[in-house]
């Protein structure tokens, strides 16, 4: 897996359970958290099968983003498009979410295809909320239409207290990811990836990709960006978006990848530490097996016959050995 | 926020199937098997390259380190190509390959549960006889790799008891009897401490009844797939297979209506694409007789299950061997065949029984001893039972205080998972 999947797996995977295989129906009432603290809440309830109630929340918004009534702009028009009849919005959602919907299943198309085409976008509900204002943007980019903030900073939240920015233009806009990481090592190994990401744009067969600069200090564009937003430990990433990456075709793609771009970044940090590690691991073995092979003949036929080579380790002696 | 806020990864590792979720909830967001399918080809080629093809073998390389699937994606992956080879991590409860099983926990975590591990608080379990160092390792990969701000590895046991804790009433001593995929222990339990020199295992488990039904099938000459066949067993087992109370009445059960109990079963040949079928007979119930009749199946191991747990409860100490009776538990999904804890329940009360009868002839019938009551517990969650116990200790807030932390990982080493509250004085 190299890109993360824009359906939560695990909502899914109890839609298509529930709806397809027509499993037997029980009360069902869990939680789901997913990166970037947004939280699930589903509920079926035997009485009627057929209808869920999903509750969402989101990230916690800087003071710098819009939100309307605790949901991003456009969130409540992006749902109601996508999935038309199938919905209806509660108001007020559920305490502590963002957002309650009651789905009702009743009216699935016939079409196995369709049916899971709705399901899969039933289970992207939080791309459809939090890329709702990222959408908007990209879409006016596509059909190249102007609107009132045009070559305004605009900030959106992308995880709790933090937000990255964009500045739509006609012709292109431009999105700065502050990167920010909370571990020494994460901060280490985000900056030379981003390095060499930044570095693989260049490569032949990307020459289509949107253009992709890595810089250590805040970009220029972020001048009128209040200063806490802007702190980064690991630098900026900006991407320019021209309106060929956002046409109709690639426009839910680009908006996913860009709404997620730091969960992209941090679940390929913890892959290429779990690669070191393996690497490592190989080396102290044959590391091992050289120092084996170098005892004398004598020392090795010694340990075995007398068998004592187990040493009881006090605590004192477990640190210190555990540690290297 | 702060990730004791939120709810902490429940990951249940077995060496057949491996239960993850969210603490709180009933059910495990995903049970898959715990296998993983990697492809070696890039790291053996890269050794023995030459300069010509470097970049294309570097971004190659580059991609290796994503390039592998767990759970039934991985065995369909393999099955529809040679490029990946299947590894299974753990073994008979161990975890032997730490690669792979490293690899496992990142696509848990990233694509099935999708969380970030820096935000979570994470239990994982470990069987009673794993060694402190593999212990020591899990820390070192959860708080080197993963960032988790805090872990607890459970005994898969105790959590086992625990998942009966919120039905009626907090019994924290009985004896779990968990019969899994790879491993068969029966851990006595006190008071929520583990009776550690009581522990009994046994080498019969659930990949063993699989193997059973697989020769048994194989010997009736049944037309299956020889490189399916395996699978074809175990799903044999996971669907059809019950526990009888006297076999010689089931043989002469289906001797009479063949019709009635002898099932079909009909698939597809994975080479040719052929279709199949063959019945399903004698080894619906005599898959789980193993447990009841080793001998049929082993001849180096014949105790039968009954008889290890009566000694497991008879070399515990005296003051709880009348709790443990009472309170047997079963968890593992090889306990799920159905009347299991029935023919269990009926053949330890025989042993208890004819224990009792025997003492008092010894004492000439002057001393006459309270009956023993022997329960055996059964729940329909038995198969998540230890991810269920799992979730109800993480939901509690106590749980937040017992992990160990990352701080206290930076400060003092991995050495700091060696010790398990459940274990103190034993070591």
């Amino acid at each position: 897996m190299i890109l993360l999947q824009s359906a939560s797996r695990f909502l899914l995977q109890i839609l298509q359970n529930r709806l397809i295989s027509s499993e037997k129906s029980v009360d069902l009432d869990c939680h789901s958290v997913e990166f970037d603290d947004v939280r699930y809440h589903i509920q079926f309830s035997v009485k009627s099968p057929q209808v869920m109630l999903l509750s969402i929340s989101l990230p916690i918004p800087p003071p710098e983003t819009v939100f309307v009534n605790g949901l991003p702009l456009g969130a409540i028009e992006a749902v109601k498009a996508a999935y038309g009849e199938l919905v209806q919005i509660l108001d007020p959602p559920k305490d502590g979410y963002n957002l309650t919907m009651k789905l009702n299943f009743t009216k699935l198309p016939q079409d196995e295809e369709q049916r899971k085409a709705i399901l899969v976008k039933v289970a992207s509900v939080r791309e459809v909320v939090l890329g709702a204002p990222l959408r908007m943007i990209l879409h006016h980019l596509a059909s190249r239409t102007t609107f009132p903030n045009m070559g305004q900073l605009i900030a959106l939240v992308h995880r709790p207290k933090e937000s990255f920015f964009l500045i739509p233009q006609v012709e292109k806009v431009t999105v700065i990811f502050p990167m920010r990481f909370r571990d020494s090592v994460d901060i280490v190994l985000a900056t030379s990836f981003l390095q060499e990401f930044v570095e693989s744009r260049r490569a032949a067969a990307l020459s289509n990709a949107p253009l992709c600069t890595w810089s250590p200090t805040p970009p220029q564009e972020l001048k009128g960006a209040p200063p806490d937003a802007v702190a980064a430990n690991a630098g900026f990433v900006t991407f320019v978006i021209y309106p060929r990456h956002a046409d109709v075709r690639k426009l839910d793609k680009t908006a996913w990848s860009l709404s997620t771009f730091h969960a992209y970044v941090n679940y390929h940090v913890k892959c290429s530490e779990g690669f070191m590690h393996t690497r490592m691991r190989r080396r102290v073995e044959t590391l091992i097996q050289a120092l084996d092979r170098a005892k004398p003949e004598m020392e090795r036929t010694k340990k075995l016959a007398q068998g004592n080579s187990f040493k009881r380790l006090s605590l004192k002696d477990g640190r210190g050995n555990s540690i290297s | 926020m702060d990730a004791a806020s939120r709810p902490a990864v429940v990951i249940d590792n077995g060496t057949g199937y491996t239960k993850m979720g969210f603490s709180g909830n009933v059910e495990p967001c995903f049970i898959v098997p715990t296998v993983v399918a990697v492809n070696e080809s890039f790291l053996n080629q890269s050794r023995s390259s030459n300069k010509a093809n470097w970049l294309a073998q570097y971004s190659a390389g580059v991609m290796a380190d994503l390039d592998f699937f767990i759970g039934e994606e991985a065995l369909s992956r393999s099955r529809s190509s040679s490029t990946y080879s299947l590894s299974y991590p753990i073994h008979e409860g161990q975890v032997e390959n730490w690669d792979t099983m490293e690899r496992f926990w990142q696509q848990c975590i990233f694509n099935y549960l999708r969380c970030d591990p820096e935000d979570h608080y994470f239990l994982l379990t470990e069987s009673p006889l794993t060694a402190p160092e593999s212990r020591e390792y899990t820390g070192e990969i959860m708080f080197e790799t993963f960032n988790v701000p805090g872990l607890y590895i459970a005994v898969q046991p105790v959590l086992a008891l625990a998942a009966g804790y919120t039905t009626s009433k907090c019994e924290m001593t009985g004896v779990v009897v968990d019969v899994g995929d790879g491993a068969t222990h029966v851990v006595p339990v006190a008071e929520g401490y583990v009776i550690g020199n009581s522990i009994k295992s046994i080498p019969i488990s659930g990949k063993d009844v699989t193997l059973f039904i697989q020769k048994l099938m194989k010997e009736r000459g049944e037309n299956l797939p020889p490189e399916d066949s395996f699978e074809v067993a175990r799903k044999v087992k996971e669907m059809y297979s019950y526990t009888c109370s006297d076999i010689v009445k089931e043989f002469n059960k289906y001797d009479k209506e063949p019709n009635k109990y002898i099932k079909q079963w009909t698939g597809i040949k994975p080479k040719t694409g052929a279709p199949y079928s063959c019945d399903i007979g004698y080894e619906r119930f005599l898959g789980p007789e193993i447990f009841f009749n080793p001998e049929i199946y082993s001849s180096e191991f014949t105790t039968p299950l009954p008889d290890v747990i009566d000694k497991c409860i008879q070399s515990a100490p005296i003051d709880t061997r009348r709790a443990l009776y009472k309170n047997i538990v079963l968890s593992g999904g090889s306990t799920m065949s159905k009347d299991f804890h029935r023919r269990l329940q009926r053949d330890l009360k025989k042993i208890v029984d004819a224990r009792i009868v025997a003492s008092e002839a010894r004492h000439g019938g002057e001393v006459k001893s309270h009956p023993i009551e022997v329960n055996v517990v059964s729940h329909p969650i038995q198969r998540f039972a230890v991810w269920f116990g799992g979730s109800v200790l993480a939901s509690t807030p106590e749980f937040y205080g017992a992990c160990h932390t990352k701080a206290e990982y930076e400060e003092h080493g991995a050495s700091i998972c060696r010790t398990n509250p459940v274990f103190k004085g034993m070591y």
